[in-house]
């Protein structure tokens, strides 16, 4: 093999090894399975947008830590909580749902409640929920 | 020559026969709680096939609305026990499907997925239970469309407004089928009412919000 | 000899500055860019996911490679080879009506236009093939 060759391989299988490592560190964050819904945003994307942050997980997870300025709404006191999240909202503002991981899919269900009943329409998922929120401020 | 170790540690292992198998009599259970139940519980019965103890490790629930409980920490061979599910209904609607983990140290299959489903009937709905007029909009009533359980048997339905800048009025629609008129007395300065919905032959309240809002820039 | 030093010089530092910039800006946002690639509609997500964990740390270990001397051939082949993609990519993209941020410059790059981001494509690729040209001492240093 020519060494101009030689070397572009070895570039080649050197920028593998970061690559692996930033694949087994953000493994929560991406599905290699299927692509995220179209209502689903990252991370990185989300905090660039002036959202409400809604927090679908239990009301004793939610006490313990949640996103900074995220609001609680969960299917078991969905009564009391909604009217606090309406107020809160204006017209035009973005809606993220999360819940704990990508496989949990209590924020799904909020997400398609606020839709269907509340008739909110810029709703949107957290890809990877609270466990990605985690890895991204670790 | 693998292939004939291979082959030889197999024959051994079938004719030992030690195994320890735990069959469930069912893994998914489908409930129907009745309008008002407060918690939904599915059961999973379980027999131990097998001719040794089967340890429990863990039972974990897909959700903080579910919890879960094995009465027993291992089954001989040959009993027979069974692993509760409790899901909390609170104001979910519709179908809702929450899994429970099982492991145990059965090698053959540690672990199992039972999956509970519970379908809600839903006694009232509000479509939307959301309306707001934007600062610069004209005070315009906004409906708010209601379909009652047959069950509830409503006839009419009390409409409370918490803001007295939101006048209610109800219409009926259809059999067990409603619209309430909500009127803003001014869309100037924001403003903000829960409507309170209450069916004529009592129980459950249900809640609408009506908000008159500044809007923000889109982002 | 000093022409081609200086000019090898150039043309190194052009390369790696764009390449560093577009490999750093999507590294750590492999969710972003996996998307990104998918909207080309040309690989099944699956490979795109790994494209968007590999892409961008081949982009930095090439242009910072364009530095090492026995390796400066090496990268500028596969920064010649990666900008024929790219250039490929976007023009089938276009071709079949598909509008989307390249996503080359992660979202940094939303505002380039097709025509702006083809001349690009083809300056890097120009100078990728100029140091490859260069005679064999142009590289050292």
């Amino acid at each position: 093999m020519p060494q101009p060759l030689r070397a572009a391989f070895l570039v080649l299988m050197l920028a593998l090894l970061p690559a692996a490592g930033e694949a087994i560190y953000f493994r929560q964050q991406v599905s290699w399975k299927q692509r995220p819904k179209a209502d689903e945003v990252d991370v990185r994307t989300a905090q660039e947008w002036q959202a409400l942050w809604l927090d679908a997980r239990p009301g004793e997870d939610f006490q313990r830590e949640h996103a900074p300025g995220a609001m609680p709404l969960n299917a078991e006191n969905w009564d009391e909580l909604l009217p606090d999240v309406l107020k809160a909202w204006t017209p035009g503002r973005k809606l993220i749902v999360y819940c704990s991981a990508q496989s949990c899919d209590a924020s799904r269900e909020v997400a398609r409640r606020l839709r269907e009943e509340a008739g909110l329409k810029d709703v949107f998922v957290l890809t990877g929920g609270w466990e990605a929120w985690k890895t991204e401020h670790r | 020559m693998k292939m004939k170790v291979l082959l030889a540690l197999g024959l051994l292992g079938s004719l030992s026969d030690v195994h320890a198998s735990l069959k469930w009599e069912q893994s998914q259970v489908e409930l129907h709680p009745a309008p008002g139940d407060a918690t939904a519980v599915g059961t999973f019965k379980y027999t131990n096939t097998g001719n040794t103890v089967v340890h429990f490790k863990s039972v974990h629930t897909s959700c903080g609305c579910t919890t879960a409980a094995q009465t027993k920490d291992q089954a001989a061979p040959g009993e027979s026990g069974e692993i509760t599910a409790t899901f909390k209904v609170g104001a979910s609607t519709g179908v809702q499907q929450k899994s429970v983990r099982v492991e145990t140290d059965d090698p053959n299959e540690p672990f199992t997925t039972l999956v509970l489903r519970a379908v809600i009937p839903q006694l009232m709905e509000l479509r939307p239970t959301f309306i707001y007029w934007e600062s610069s909009e004209a005070p315009k009533p906004k409906i708010i469309a209601v379909k009652a359980a047959k069950e509830l048997n409503t006839r009419s339905l009390k409409v409370t407004s918490s803001n007295a800048n939101f006048a209610t009025k109800v219409q009926l629609a259809g059999p067990n089928e409603f619209k309430i008129e909500v009127t803003p007395r001014d869309t100037a300065n924001p403003s903000d009412a829960s409507l309170k919905i209450e069916p004529d032959g009592g129980g459950k309240a249900f809640y609408a919000t009506a908000r008159v809002v500044n809007p923000t820039r889109a982002n | 000899m000093s022409l081609v030093r200086g000019s090898s010089w150039v043309a190194r530092v052009g390369l790696a500055g764009v390449f560093l910039f577009a490999g750093l800006i999507k590294v750590g946002e492999p969710a972003r860019f996996a998307t990104d690639i998918a909207n080309y509609h040309l690989l099944p997500w699956s490979l795109g996911v790994g494209l968007a964990f590999y892409l961008p740390w081949l982009e930095i270990t090439s242009a910072l490679a364009l530095f090492w001397r026995k390796a400066t051939k090496g990268s500028a082949i596969l920064i010649a080879l990666s900008v024929t993609v790219f250039i490929v990519a976007t023009i089938l993209a276009r071709v079949r009506g598909i509008d989307l941020s390249c996503g080359c410059f992660g979202h940094a790059g939303r505002n380039l236009s097709f025509a702006g981001h083809l001349a690009l494509d083809f300056l890097l690729l120009g100078l990728a093939l100029f140091l490859l040209w260069l005679p064999e001492p142009a590289t050292d240093r």
